[in-house]
């Protein structure tokens, strides 16, 4: 059984595939494409379109992720900054691939949540997926996204390779639907980096 | 790759970890082990001196995380715990307290031992950490390292030691899902080696002599033991798991159980009839108090829900209070289903009995109420987060939902 991860947590998970030489190592080819700046990109399954301002790398989601609704794109490499989107995300579902039997499981998104708890469940996520040791939330306010009652989530965390990286989610669930985009990456530099990025790409965000 | 050198360094100098031991052999009498290591000891020959100079650039390097939790009243009742059960080291030991919400502790050739934050966790009292603490001082006391060491080089003589650490983690990754890397990793890592059985039961021996000596319970360490069997067998349980496959540090060996058969059978005979052991509880707790709810927040969110509802209800075993029941409520929201929703519900409304409920449980309280349609009930128990955390990061977001 192959065990896949997300590669919003690629930065952790990666250095585990390169050590280990395991399934999820990379071979370096075809795994990115290019994202062409100013022009609308359908995301995920394809029931949201964003408009990225510049050029941003986009990861094969064969390789790393059988969720249809998540995708992920990185500027500098998944240890530095990425930005996933989750693109509808229906009831009683994953995030990410995970075994039934697996000790440490990420909790299913489900229609009913409420931001708190869709917070929570992202930061499982990093905890157990992602090897963070230290959470903390910076922010958790309302925010309209996609024309909906949304929020944003703010938050870092200090993972096991001793690096702090800082993230923000921006957010709805519709018609029990969950709608996403979350960006990750280094706290020192990158994130504020990339920051305006992330900003255009969730104003520019429409369903399809 | 720094992180895999890191790695070989600690593993192929053989620090022993807490958890090791393979095949079953017969009970050590405790009166039979003395310490090899006196005070101010020094490497012996070449052998020793070279794994002693990288040993010190390891600690080093672990001195310098900023995995380790520095907070120094809590650092200094560990170093003074170990000063009380290492014997004639007593004074050369040094303990770093690493935040890795995993039950394990190990012990470096040279003297120094890196605990984890799950192992405080789940400690009930200051005899059962004496009884880890003095095990991890025994195999500094009888050099243990230095004996694995040498095992160890002979074997990469068979296979290369690198693609044994290869496969090992390669395996770790298949079944152990949390990449708890590089400390944590190691962690894994180490509980994965098999080491030698012979070195773990003469450890536990003068161990359970060396706290028997401090004045501790005898019995405490045999209770360690089987608080982790419990915890792996219900963990396994939930997950409808075999308890002897799947997990990393008791993957197909039956050693845990017959430590704690050995423990209780020298237990039996250290015990003093008639004498009043103190189990230290009040200090242990007085020393964590600051601490304790990130353990317990470190390990229910990891979502392994069986062995946090072990944890959970072990430590409840004392009385319960305002954060267990809080994080119980936790654990049982993290499973993720309307059934355990409902039970979480519920832990979170006693939890606001108590005078100790932490803020947060105010703020899931109010969420459960509000989500079963009691709406002024949940009003009321969002405002009372609000006002006994007022700068919550959360705080825009609950006053909207107040507001709506």
């Amino acid at each position: 059984m192959r065990v896949r991860r997300h590669a919003l947590l690629a930065g952790i998970s990666l250095a585990l595939a390169a050590c280990s030489g395991g399934p999820n190592g990379l071979g370096g080819f075809a795994y990115y494409s290019l994202v062409r700046p100013n022009r609308v990109v359908a995301v995920g399954n394809g029931a949201m379109a964003v408009v990225s301002p510049r050029e941003w790398n986009r990861a094969s989601r064969s390789s790393f992720t059988d969720i249809g609704t998540v995708e992920d794109w990185t500027l500098n490499g998944p240890y530095l900054d990425s930005i996933s989107f989750v693109s509808g995300l229906a009831n009683d579902k994953r995030i990410i691939h995970q075994e039934r039997k697996a000790d440490r499981q990420v909790p299913r998104f489900r229609a009913t949540m409420t931001p708190p708890e869709i917070a929570s469940l992202l930061e499982s996520l990093y905890r157990i997926e992602g090897g963070a040791i230290e959470w903390r939330t910076l922010n958790l306010a309302p925010r309209p996204f996609l024309g909906a009652a949304g929020f944003q989530y703010d938050y870092e965390h200090l993972d096991s390779d001793e690096l702090w990286r800082k993230g923000r989610a921006v957010g709805a669930v519709i018609d029990g639907r969950l709608y996403l985009i979350q960006f990750d990456a280094a706290r020192s530099h990158y994130y504020a980096a990339a920051l305006p990025d992330f900003e255009a790409m969730v104003v520019s965000a429409r369903r399809r | 790759m720094t992180s895999l050198s890191r790695r070989t360094m600690l593993a192929g100098a053989g620090a022993t970890a807490l958890f090791g031991g393979t095949a079953a052999s017969a009970r050590i009498d405790p009166a039979s082990l003395t310490p090899m290591v006196g005070p101010g000891y020094r490497p012996q020959d070449p052998d020793e001196r070279g794994m002693w100079q990288q040993m010190a650039r390891v600690e080093e390097e672990i001195a310098g995380s900023n995995l380790l939790v520095q907070d120094p009243a809590l650092n200094r009742y560990l170093q003074g715990l170990v000063g009380k059960v290492g014997g004639p080291a007593t004074s050369d030991l040094r303990v770093y307290l690493a935040r890795v919400p995993e039950f394990n502790a190990m012990m470096f050739p040279t003297g120094f031992a890196v605990v984890f934050t799950g192992l405080l966790l789940r400690m009930r009292d200051e005899a059962q950490l004496a009884g880890v603490l003095a095990h991890e001082s025994s195999h500094f006391l009888l050099k243990h390292q230095l004996r694995q060491w040498r095992d160890t080089r002979r074997k990469t003589d068979i296979y290369s030691f690198a693609s044994m650490l290869g496969g090992v983690v390669g395996g770790a990754a298949g079944y152990y899902t949390g990449n708890l890397d590089q400390l944590a990793q190691l962690g894994t890592i180490l509980t994965l080696l098999r080491y030698n059985r012979q070195l773990e039961a003469e450890a536990d021996a003068l161990g359970i002599k060396l706290i028997a000596q401090a004045g501790y319970a005898p019995l405490s360490m045999a209770e360690t033991w089987q608080q982790l069997i419990g915890e792996i067998e219900l963990s396994a349980a939930v997950r409808r798991k075999r308890p002897d496959r799947g997990y990393s540090i008791f993957a197909d060996h039956p050693a845990p159980r017959d430590r704690m058969i050995d423990l209780t059978a020298s237990a039996t005979g250290l015990t003093v009839p008639g004498r009043r052991y103190d189990r230290g509880r009040e200090r242990y707790l007085a020393a964590i108090a600051a601490i304790r709810p990130t353990l317990l927040d470190d390990q229910v969110k990891l979502n392994d829900a069986g062995a946090s509802q072990y944890v959970i209800q072990t430590l409840a075993q004392d009385g319960w209070n305002g954060l267990l029941r809080f994080y119980e409520g936790e654990s049982l929201r993290l499973r993720n289903t309307p059934d355990y929703d409902a039970r979480a519900a519920l832990s979170y409304a006693a939890a606001v009995a108590y005078p100790d409920a932490p803020a947060d449980a105010w703020r899931w309280h109010g969420i459960a109420l509000m989500k079963a349609g009691r709406r002024d009930e949940s009003h009321a128990a969002l405002q009372r987060y609000l006002a006994l955390a007022p700068s919550a990061p959360d705080a825009p977001f609950v006053r909207q939902m107040l507001a709506s």
